[in-house]
């Protein structure tokens, strides 16, 4: 599967796959949202509705939110979390562009069944392949973002994509493009990481000197960064504090290993007992009489 | 078929037959296919099965008519299943069951301890499977933390489940010769009654000269 632009570094449910051979000359990407410049006008979001051509979702009754939605759904993969919280004394209201992180280590792509359903591009995008997805939702569960939304019509899962599209034909996500404040920026994952520095320290300059980085370790790292003033409270901008796939780990290890010694040793545990004892007869005809009594 | 003095006693009615093979039937189903959601090298089984999404869609239907199965069962056998002191003396003489030397061991009523055990280990496994099945079926409707001990409680149970199945189906089918018998037609002999359950067999005496042939083939016929 040779794929200028989308070379694959890792499969769903298969070991060791990476069909493709090359790596990208731009290495990985990465989009960077500066939450301190979005002025939640929602551009984003209809450019991606728009961009991946996303039906439609049914009209809500109003919350008393500015956000679109409560959550994100099968076909609204990124949402602007509008989120008041009390901070020092004073209020602060967070706008929080949320969608799929495209994790260094996806707990999705880890707890997917079916194989090629989710793939991880060299470049660092996590894809699902909807041809080969079975509508187990796993990933569901193996997210520790929350992302994966499956769909009623086609029981599918779908989630942001990082326009892999837009990207494999050298161009920026829609959203990055739609932004008018320039808050989200895309390009290569150093350049990103620099310029996520740079801007942290400018905050910490302003008196935000809790700025930092969100690029959470636990999952290896993630594709999306954020820059968010209140860096030592991410939860204040809807997003986890210290996301993990540790139950991921635990199924793909000892309960698999567990697994297979039963139903291994088990057969063979079965078959080495009938070849030292064999079967147990008692049935022979005339039974009763043989068993010695004289029954009916 | 010659008409002779009966030979063969009613060991499981037509009705306890048929729940055993449901849920037999059912659960064979759900581990192939658990299996094959489980872990990748065993996703052949899925193609086997009619691919993927069939058996993403069936894997929890199925699996409710197994716990409803498995629960007629329990209502049927819970006299028969009830523990007894004398269990514990079989459980002690465990290693020359497992050994062969049934004459050693002391007799049992309809079922013996191990099969008893093996009954409860099953139900138990069972509960756990439907409550995480649940859960793991319905993932947007619970918080993250039962979501992901459900995968955890799944498949612990399954592979409970598992080994209890490969042990009873290995007992069943290749160790005690008539058991076959007993889970398909229904009949055993009596002197398989008296060599594997004999405490049953002697509370079946009356019973059964009383009317011999109650439930044999021949005589439904």
């Amino acid at each position: 599967m040779p794929r200028v632009g989308l070379e694959v570094k890792a499969v769903s449910a298969s070991k060791g796959a990476t069909p493709g051979l090359g790596h990208p000359a731009t290495g990985e990407v990465t989009k960077l949202v500066d939450v301190s410049v979005c002025i939640g006008c929602k551009a984003c979001e209809v450019a991606c509705k728009e961009w991946n051509d996303l039906p439609p979702s049914p009209d809500r009754p109003f919350t008393g939110s500015y956000q679109t939605l409560p959550d994100l759904e099968y076909n609204f993969w990124q949402l602007i979390k509008f989120n008041e919280v009390q901070r020092d004394g004073r209020l602060v209201w967070t706008l929080t562009k949320f969608q799929c992180m495209h994790c260094e280590d996806p707990g999705c792509l880890r707890a997917c069944p079916a194989p090629g359903a989710i793939v991880q591009y060299a470049n660092g995008i996590v894809d699902f392949v909807q041809e080969n997805c079975i509508g187990c939702q796993f990933c569901v569960t193996g997210c520790p973002f929350d992302v994966p939304r499956i769909s009623p019509t086609t029981g599918k899962v779908y989630k942001c994509t990082l326009c892999s599209d837009r990207v494999a034909a050298g161009l920026e996500p829609a959203c990055v493009k739609a932004c008018p404040t320039n808050a989200i920026s895309f390009g290569t994952r150093p350049k990103m990481l620099a310029q996520a520095e740079q801007r942290v320290q400018q905050l910490r300059a302003d008196g935000y000197t809790n700025a930092a980085v969100y690029n959470p370790e636990g999952v290896g790292g993630t594709h999306v960064v954020y820059v968010l003033p209140y860096g030592d409270a991410p939860d204040i901008y809807g997003l986890p504090q210290n996301p993990r796939v540790t139950f991921v780990n635990l199924w793909k290890g000892p309960l698999k290993w567990l697994g297979n010694t039963v139903l291994f040793g088990g057969i063979l545990g079965a078959v080495l007992h009938y070849f030292r004892f064999g079967p147990r007869e008692a049935n022979g005809k005339g039974s009763g009489a043989a068993a010695g009594e004289k029954v009916q | 078929m010659e008409r002779r003095e009966p030979e063969v006693v009613l060991r499981y009615t037509m009705a306890e037959r048929v729940v055993h093979w449901v849920v037999a039937v059912s659960f064979l189903y759900l581990l192939l296919t658990g299996l094959a959601l489980f872990s990748p090298p065993f996703y052949w089984l899925a193609g086997l099965l009619g691919g993927g999404p069939v058996i993403r869609y069936w894997h929890p239907v199925v699996g409710v008519v197994f716990f409803a199965a498995l629960v007629v069962m329990l209502l049927l056998w819970a006299r028969d299943m009830k523990l007894e002191p004398h269990d514990r003396e079989w459980l002690r003489h465990l290693r020359d069951y497992a050994a062969g030397r049934e004459e050693a061991v002391p007799e049992s009523g309809r079922f013996n301890a191990g099969q008893k055990l093996l009954f409860y280990l099953q139900f138990l496994a069972g509960v756990l499977l439907l409550a995480s099945g649940v859960v793991l079926w319905f993932p947007l409707s619970f918080g993250r933390l039962l979501r992901e001990a459900s995968f955890v409680v799944h498949d612990l149970a399954a592979t409970a489940a598992m080994g209890a199945l490969i042990l009873h189906v290995y007992m069943g089918v290749f160790v005690i010769r008539g058991s076959w018998e007993a889970i398909t037609r229904g009949t055993v002999s009596r002197r398989w009654a008296q060599a594997h359950h004999g405490l049953w067999y002697r509370q079946l005496r009356p019973a059964s000269s009383r009317s011999p042939q109650r439930g044999l083939p021949e005589a439904r016929a």
